[in-house]
């Protein structure tokens, strides 16, 4: 029989750049070999911990954790009184079931004091930023009982002076380990990996361990060390040990010795036992003891999840601490009843509605304070009080926004009754897990909002939630590249052709993505020549995906708790200086914790913006909530679809759907929004919806009495709110029943679910052709459909967006161009607001600040339609420092190019930049002299050899700049500065533009490409819109987007925007022209695309590519006569046109993913 | 000390311990336990492929130090070598004679 061997010292993946195997594949190795026990050991943390624990409780494993940290001696305990690196070692918890609890009853003292621990390491940090715990501190967390154990094994500093035969040495210092931690915390860990004698993790190093421990009276314990599953995960070892010293492997310093650190089987371990103690001139019985010890500390330190780490048991602030005094329920009655009363003021308690909108409130309440959730509203209700206070825009997203509790508690800003949401879409009595209420705020007061938090619940009770950045195909493309020692600027080039596949199906994307074509081929000939590079670079690629690379703070969950939270998570800082717990989202609810979703909304933040701006400009206030949402002008703005900038409806597709839809009502904007998703996409809903609402088909309903139902969407079925109200309609289950079913359509229960709904509804004598026919439609609709309180909370915004883009244009452009709220580079923005008639004044010295901000345009400029203008803000110019910003701000204005050296003490490289742009053309005097003379200027006085401007080196040594020191006088330098040089030109000023700004400001950087452009034949975007269908054209135009949405063929598609200071045209790339474009399909900026029109409404015209090239290799570019040697070709086309595939509409496809994974905005550089 | 890399072949006990060697056309016998250890390869260097899944072997070989007399002349002289193993193939090869001299004169 196997014998079974617990593995105490495991590092899983978690452990960034050095542990290569997932928890649950490292349990279910140990499981499979018939393991009870498994430990879990991550570096510096308890990051796959929760992870082990759920794999354990899956497979019936006793879990072990602990975790591996550096330590460092006192300086107490040092010759010369400074800390002295110890090297790491292994500390585990010992279990509740031994130790007892801590600070709680469901709260092992073990595992506390490891928590406390691991957090205290990550406050005190070397120089290089590595967590370490002192000797001291180790010793005194481990306590008397102990409730931690050491092992003290290969990496301290006993393993180094053991590897260097050093063993008096070597023993003495473990003796000190001795004397300083408590009794029975230590154990000498024990480990072989086999290497040669003279090498760490070798037998000889074992023994002499082992030795050491018997001589000291120590108990021995035998581990692997193990960092991979199995000995295949060895090779992947070795690339993240290169990646973590930014190494190739050929230079790597500490190399593994060998392969061995893997999950090995009892009967090895069991045999390794034996091999060392016989090495060590032991007998069997020290294998025996050896491999005793190591059971028994594992069976110290086995967790019982919900009695060590209150695994699954939720754990809400105190009420105090909300704020509540009695009963929660009393509490929060009260509140709804007040919020709605401030919500409803307007309507007569004679009237139904009012009658209405009370039962709505009471039903919600009843509900509410049977499940116990009543101080988690309050909660809520709390933190979005404390956000309005601090005027911050604030809304719930997502189902929150169904209820009526949550409307008057002023948590959401949607009225469900308006919108006939369901309330059981959110919470039942069928469901008890807490509800998720995420808080859209405003993005650029994200952080102030959470230090809020912070102050409110008090730092013991509050963490920021992390989240783990993995390997994507580029990072790892990258790393890989690096290991292999191969040129950066060639992994680099290969890196951007990479697109949106994961790492793992590299050598798959070879044989078939067209833009890897010429890498394929690279891959064949290095091969053929015997070199193996390429092929190893695909290979280790696939082997890093997804391993974890660094943890950082999750863009918005907060973790709330009680005053035992900091001993249940370890926490760390986060990028901004507020604790960061070390568990993700995935580890909140078996951990039992409360996370509050604060999202920053970078759109919440523009539209307070443009508010702002609206108000400093005019002195007017807007309250956008008492703003009708059936505005004219409004929907009349969203129909001509020049929706860039607006919320939600800016992208390719949406432009397109919402130019077909044609939007009247907000309403139409929740149907839009919902519409636009991969479900209705896939299954066809947008095509019959379409011709409903245009009446070119009749609208159908299954049976007249659904038609209540369905009538708003014209009988498609589109939100979950719709399918609720059928099911419970046919089968009288009601509507907390229904949701339950509407959760199990597409899981492995569908069929009971089917069973039940014909049952009901034949009982209910519903025809059967009724019940087949929906029936189909719910099965169809399985889980994708869109919950329309979600569709809702999106579509206010929305409008509110569109109706400031409509009314105060220029306030919404600067807003625009301050926040970046959307998928778009800023310059797209900027073209957007000179083709919207908005003049965009460029950077200047004296009038721009941090901010982008309205400035009213002087008689002397053109006349513009607006009378406002938009002046780019200096975080514009790259480059330019933060702290020469603030001082540029504080010292304006300046009236001489010695006073801004001077008092704004800029950077050469700055100065110079500055000049470039024209920001200093404001303080040049009437002598003619050019922008490109003062730049000149300043190159000398920088220049370290002083040259004139012919390029003769000067002889006097001085600078010239010496004379003039702060003279208030008008600036001498420039007026005795001769006019040498002419203005630059426009293409050389965008250019310098483009450069420093990455904005082209006065002019589109297209403009210099039109007289070959013209020679060509090429259509301008705003000119497409009058071609007709199936019309051939060549477009040309900066990239703004790249899109590739599921399909619903299976075959990828691309979609990529183009703009040339015209508009924007959407283009789409099928296989054959993809193949046709080949490598630049992704990586080029600069497009020249050859394609057919496509009519997609009465204001949309798209673009079908056959072909694309880089307008910035002009040698590949086509001859100015292009078309004519086409010509022949193109009847061809015209021809074959009716087998290709079309498309009726981008919008079809699909949605870009929200967080935009299959969206990548390309930003000009 | 010489050092060579030739094939040879090696039979071994069923806990996968060398036993018995031919080579050059004679058989050796171990006589002492062997030692055993497991040694780096450059394998980015030396391997055209590093596939996930490509299994054992790729980043390290087993080396065995075995003590051996002739098996057919008890008395010879005892030769300490050492031989590789890889765990891909199971092909042995002779890495190293630590005294080549008496190799020869054994040969």
């Amino acid at each position: 029989m196997a014998r079974s061997f617990a593995h105490l010292n495991v590092t899983t993946a978690y452990s960034a750049h050095f542990g290569v195997s997932w928890p649950e594949e490292l349990v279910e190795v140990a499981a499979a070999d018939g393991a009870q026990i498994l430990g879990c050991t991550d570096r510096d943390g308890l990051y796959g911990m929760a992870k082990h624990l759920r794999a354990c409780i899956g497979q019936g494993i006793a879990p072990v954790v602990g975790v591996n940290l550096a330590v460092m001696w006192d300086s107490k305990y040092t010759v010369d009184g400074t800390l002295l690196p110890a090297g790491r070692v292994t500390i585990l918890a010992a279990s509740a079931a031994n130790v007892g609890v801590g600070q709680a009853h469901n709260l092992g003292a073990g595992y506390q004091a490891l928590v406390r621990l691991i957090s205290q390491a990550h406050t005190q940090l070397t120089r290089d930023d590595r967590p370490y715990i002192l000797v001291s501190q180790l010793a005194a967390a481990a306590g008397t009982s102990p409730v931690l154990h050491v092992l003290v094994g290969p990496g301290t500093d006993v393993g180094r002076l053991m590897v260097q035969r050093k063993y008096p040495a070597g023993r003495t210092r473990l003796k000190l380990w001795k004397q300083v931690l408590p009794p029975d915390s230590v154990h000498v860990e024990i480990v072989s990996h086999l290497s040669l004698p003279t090498e760490r993790l070798s037998t000889s190093q074992a023994v002499r361990m082992l030795r050491a421990s018997d001589e000291l009276d120590l108990p021995a314990v035998l581990t692997n060390a193990v960092r991979y599953a199995t000995p295949d995960g060895a090779a992947t070892a070795d690339v993240v040990d290169a990646a973590r010293a930014l190494s190739t492997l050929d230079t790597l310093t500490d190399m593994q010795p060998n392969g061995q650190g893997w999950l090995k089987t009892g009967d090895t371990m069991h045999a390794l036992a034996y091999e060392i103690t016989h090495e060590a001139g032991l007998g069997a019985a020290a294998a025996r003891q050896l491999l005793d010890n190591t059971q028994q500390l594992a069976e110290r330190c086995a967790l019982d999840p919900a009695q060590d780490l209150g695994w699954g048991q939720p754990r809400v602030p105190e009420f105090d601490i909300i704020g509540i005094d009695g009963d929660p329920n009393t509490v929060l009655t009260q509140r709804a009843r007040a919020g709605l009363a401030l919500r409803f003021g307007h309507l007569d308690p004679s009237t139904s509605l009012y009658d209405r909108v009370h039962r709505r409130l009471d039903h919600e309440l009843g509900i509410i304070q049977d499940l116990g959730f009543s101080s988690y509203f309050l909660t809520v209700a709390e933190v979005v009080e404390m956000i309005e206070d601090r005027n911050v825009r604030v809304s719930a997203r997502g189902s929150g926004a169904s209820s009526l509790v949550n409307y008057a508690l002023r948590i959401s800003h949607v009225d469900p009754i308006e919108h006939d949401l369901i309330f059981e879409r959110f919470l039942s009595q069928d469901r008890s897990t807490l509800p998720d209420i995420d808080i859209d705020v405003e993005s650029a007061r994200r952080h102030e909002i959470y230090h809020a938090i912070f102050d409110r619940f008090g730092a013991e009770r509050t963490t920021l939630m992390s989240m783990q950045n993995g390997y994507r195909v580029r990072g790892a493309v990258r790393d890989a590249g690096r290991a292999l020692g191969l040129e950066r600027e060639q992994v680099d080039h290969l890196a951007k052709k990479l697109w949106r596949f994961s790492a793992s199906d590299f050598r798959q994307a070879l044989e078939h993505m067209p833009e890897l074509q010429t890498f394929a081929a690279q891959v064949q000939d290095s091969r053929k020549s015997g070199n193996q590079q390429l092929d190893l670079l695909v290979d280790l690629t696939e082997r890093l995906d997804r391993l974890p690379r660094h943890i950082s703070m999750h863009p918005c969950g907060v973790i709330l708790g009680d005053t035992t939270l900091l001993d249940r998570t370890p926490v760390e800082a986060s990028g901004m200086g507020l604790a960061m717990s070390q568990f993700d989202k995935h580890d909140m609810d078996p951990m039992g914790m409360l996370k509050l979703d604060v999202l920053g909304v970078r759109m919440q933040s523009t539209i307070a913006y443009a508010l702002e701006e609206i108000h400093r400009t005019t002195g007017e206030t807007i309250n956008l909530e008492k703003v009708p949402h059936d505005d004219p002008a409004t929907y009349a703005m969203i129909q001509t679809t020049h929706t860039l900038g607006c919320f939600q409806i800016e992208s390719p597709g949406q432009r397109e759907l919402i130019g077909k839809l044609e939007p009247e009502s907000i309403t139409d904007l929740i149907i839009d929004i919902s519409l636009f998703r991969p479900g209705p996409m896939k299954s066809d809903m947008v095509r019959p919806f379409l011709d409903y609402r245009h009446q070119l088909d009749p609208a159908h309903y299954p049976h007249p009495d659904l038609k209540p139902i369905l009538e708003e969407t014209h009988g498609v079925t589109v939100f979950h709110e719709q399918l609720l109200r059928t099911f419970h309609l046919m089968t009288g289950c009601g509507l907390a029943a229904a949701d339950e079913f509407r959760r199990r359509l597409g899981s492995d229960t569908q069929n009971d679910v089917e069973t039940y709904f014909r049952a009901k509804a034949m009982e209910n004598n519903w025809d059967i052709q009724v019940i087949d026919e929906v029936w189909n439609t719910l099965a169809a609709f399985g889980s994708f459909g869109f919950c329309k309180a979600h569709g809702a909370a999106f579509a206010i915004p929305t409008f509110e967006s569109a109706w400031l883009k409509t009314h105060y244009p220029a306030a919404f452009m600067v807003a625009v161009l301050e926040h970046d709220p959307g998928m778009y580079p800023q310059r797209l923005m900027v073209a957007e607001a000179r083709r919207m008639g908005i003049e965009i004044l460029p950077v200047d010295i004296n009038k721009s600040t941090t901010h982008m901000r309205l400035e009213r345009l002087t008689e002397t400029s053109n006349i513009p339609r607006h009378p406002w203008g938009i002046r780019l803000s200096f975080e514009t110019v790259l480059g330019l420092t933060h702290k020469e910003k603030q001082r540029i701000e504080r010292a304006q204005p300046f009236d001489s190019l010695a006073d801004i050296r001077d008092r704004a003490r800029l950077s050469k490289k700055s100065f110079e930049n500055l000049a470039q742009l024209g920001a200093l053309d404001c303080i040049f005097p009437a002598t003619g002299i050019s922008r490109t003379d003062v730049v000149h200027h300043l190159e000398l006085l920088h220049s370290p050899t002083k040259r004139d401007r012919t390029g003769r080196t000067l002889r006097t040594g001085s600078p010239q700049i010496d004379g003039q020191q702060t003279l208030p006088l008008g600036d001498t330098e420039l007026e005795t500065l001769p006019a040498l040089f002419p203005e630059p030109t426009e293409a050389q000023r965008i250019r310098t533009e483009l450069d420093l700004t990455a904005i082209d400001t006065t002019g589109h950087l297209m403009q210099s490409h039109k007289p070959y452009l013209d020679a060509l034949g090429a259509t301008s975007a705003d000119h497409l819109i009058t071609l007709r269908n199936h019309t051939r054209v060549l477009v040309a135009g900066v990239r703004v987007a790249t899109q590739t949405p599921p399909m619903r063929s299976g075959d990828r598609v691309v979609f990529i925007s183009i703009d040339d200071g015209t508009g924007v045209i959407d283009t789409s790339f099928f296989a054959q022209a993809q193949h046709a474009t080949g490598d630049i399909l992704f990586s080029s900026r600069l497009l020249l695309i050859e394609g057919t029109t496509r009519r997609t409404g009465a204001r949309g015209i798209t673009l079908q590519a056959l072909r694309a090239w880089d307008m910035h290799n002009p040698a590949l570019l086509p001859d100015p006569d292009y078309f004519d040697t086409e010509r022949d070709h193109w009847a061809d086309w015209l021809t074959r046109n009716a087998s290709l595939p079309t498309i009726r509409h981008q919008s079809q496809l699909g949605k870009p993913h929200n967080t935009g994974s299959h969206t990548r905005v390309l930003r000009y550089h | 000390m010489g050092t060579l890399t030739q094939s040879i072949q090696v039979t071994c006990t069923t806990a996968g311990i060398p036993l018995h060697l031919n080579y050059g056309g004679r058989s050796y016998t171990v006589k002492a336990q062997p030692q055993r250890w497991y040694v780096r390869r450059r394998w980015w260097a030396e391997e055209y492929r590093a596939a996930l899944g490509h299994g054992p072997g790729l980043v390290d070989y087993q080396v065995w130090r075995v003590q051996v007399s002739l098996t057919r002349a008890a008395n010879a002289p005892m030769l300490t070598l050492d031989i590789s193993h890889h765990i891909e193939s199971g092909r042995w090869r002779l890495v190293q004679v630590h005294d080549a001299r008496r190799l020869e004169e054994a040969a």
